[in-house]
């Protein structure tokens, strides 16, 4: 006989309400229906109701972990509309604040699954990690949730001592490969929980369009920092970690390596980083009429910005917000299909789920 | 042959394409928005998303297709005369939630597919949050 065994839109296992409704038969779970819509603010009707300055503090919103991320695609995408070319050392802060997001964003997401498998002290390991990149990112921006970085033209703050930072990443670099990467690589507790559970094959990773980690652990190796290079990655050497598995167990790894790759990145963009102004200089820019469209890689996968203005006018016409959640999520019905009941909190936290950035 | 000249063979458009905003336009004249996709998807693009515009006055909406070839952003601008569209729901999965999240917005119908709420409950009015008359 089977049943529907309701999660959410309020549950131990989700960081924020959405609802998963599992139909099951004795403990497998057959097939699966995703309710969004929990966090709708109507953000994108709101940005139209805001000016070019107000709209960059109301995008940083939409997500609560990648906020500088939506500025950047904004910012970028509005650059396009007014000819403004942000100077060198913008480009390398805006990589250096892209990175430092994605460590404490990975770093949260690990921490968030190690709970889930029951490894609490893992859990307490990566916040331990995690609170040194947000101190970080606070000593740069003075912010530890909404950095207020980006600007149309630049960025707002610079980075006065680069090369101090490098310590941090050497430390960060350490405890993941001493602590984190043999933990979720070697220990029983991990391999049981995530090995051959909530598979995503290629095929069906390529038809629902997934992106980022999640797409990279089923085998399809996109990454827009290499794919199509925006601030200063074109200038960066790194690898885009591939997994063939499908997995939680694979999606675990392509984070961690990811984690790796952004503190190689980090020290490129440190030591690198050109002197020069942070921003194009005097504010003063006009927005030509017509749309532009950005897309970076965030965290979570591809985020993509499509804004519409009116020469003259202080508002935009339209602001539109595809981020990788959004594209992500349908896919939980497919790992989902055929798990253990019990592993599905695992397998849909496996996607580094934003729900707030889903409903927008 | 660059990536976009195999896709304007490849879909027999003639008109040059034009590089604006971040994006590789190319306009699909008359072809179905289905021909489009199916074209496509043979060639192993991935669909992004679907922006919709109000255009002033009564002129209806535009749609603009973004797809991914290699990196490359592509996107297909599409007039909509009256409030409906073919669905691309049978063709890849991947445009389910946009399809859904633009006919609750927007209260256009894509032709071919059933709709369940995505971001809108059960019985709330299709249009309240970007449709210009149902705003009002």
């Amino acid at each position: 006989m089977s049943y529907k065994i309701p999660m959410g839109p309020y549950h131990p296992g989700l960081e924020e309400p959405y609802k998963l409704d599992m139909i099951c038969e004795g403990e497998t779970v057959t097939d699966a229906k995703l309710h969004i819509g929990f966090n709708f603010r109507g953000i994108e009707h709101l940005a139209e109701t805001r000016n070019y300055i107000q709209v960059i503090a109301l995008m940083e919103r939409v997500c609560g972990i990648c906020s500088n991320i939506h500025t950047l695609t904004l910012c970028q995408a509005m650059e396009g509309l007014t000819g403004l070319t942000p100077p060198p050392r913008a480009q390398y802060i805006r990589v250096v604040m892209a990175e430092l997001e994605r460590l404490h964003s990975h770093v949260l997401w690990a921490g968030i699954a190690a709970k889930l498998m029951g490894f609490k002290t893992m859990f307490m390991t990566c916040f331990e990690i995690r609170e040194k990149v947000m101190d970080v990112l606070q000593a740069i921006s003075g912010n530890r949730v909404n950095y207020s970085m980006n600007r149309i033209g630049g960025v707002n703050r610079n980075i006065d001592d680069p090369l101090a930072l490098l310590s941090m990443i050497e430390q960060l670099e350490g405890e993941m490969v001493k602590t984190v990467i043999p933990i979720f690589t070697t220990s029983s507790t991990a391999r049981s929980r995530c090995a051959g559970i909530g598979v995503l094959t290629t095929e069906k990773a390529l038809s629902c369009g997934v992106v980022g980690p999640v797409a990279r652990a089923s085998g399809v190796g996109q990454d827009l920092r290499k794919a199509a290079p925006y601030a200063a990655y074109a200038e960066m050497d790194f690898e885009v970690p591939v997994q063939p598995d499908g997995d939680v167990k694979a999606r675990l790894l392509v984070r961690a390596l990811e984690i790796m790759e952004s503190c190689k990145i980090l020290r490129q963009a440190l030591t690198k980083m050109p002197p020069g102004e942070i921003d194009t200089g005097d504010g003063k820019f006009n927005f030509i009429t017509g749309t532009a469209t950005s897309r970076v890689e965030a965290p979570r996968g591809e985020v993509l910005y499509s804004v519409s203005w009116k020469e003259g006018s202080r508002n935009p016409n339209r602001v539109h917000v595809r981020t990788p959640t959004f594209a992500n999520m349908p896919a939980i019905r497919w790992m989902v299909m055929g798990a253990r009941l019990a592993d599905t909190p695992l397998i849909q936290a496996s996607i580094d789920p934003c729900y707030s950035c889903t409903d927008r | 042959m660059n990536v976009i000249e195999n896709i304007q063979q490849k879909l027999g458009i003639t008109e040059p394409s034009v590089e604006s905003g971040g994006v590789h336009w190319l306009n699909p004249g008359t072809m179905n928005v289905r021909e489009l996709a199916k074209t496509l998807l043979a060639m192993k693009a991935r669909f992004i998303t679907i922006t919709a515009y109000q255009l002033p006055k009564e002129e209806g909406l535009r749609f603009e297709y973004h797809w991914d070839l290699d990196g490359t952003l592509l996107g297909f601008p599409y007039l909509l005369a009256g409030n409906s569209i073919d669905s691309l729901y049978d063709l890849t999965e991947a445009v389910d939630w946009i399809e859904r999240e633009i006919h609750e917005g927007y209260a256009v119908d894509f032709i071919g597919r059933d709709y369940e709420p995505l971001l809108l409950r059960e019985g709330d009015a299709l249009g309240v949050n970007l449709r210009e008359e149902v705003k009002k």
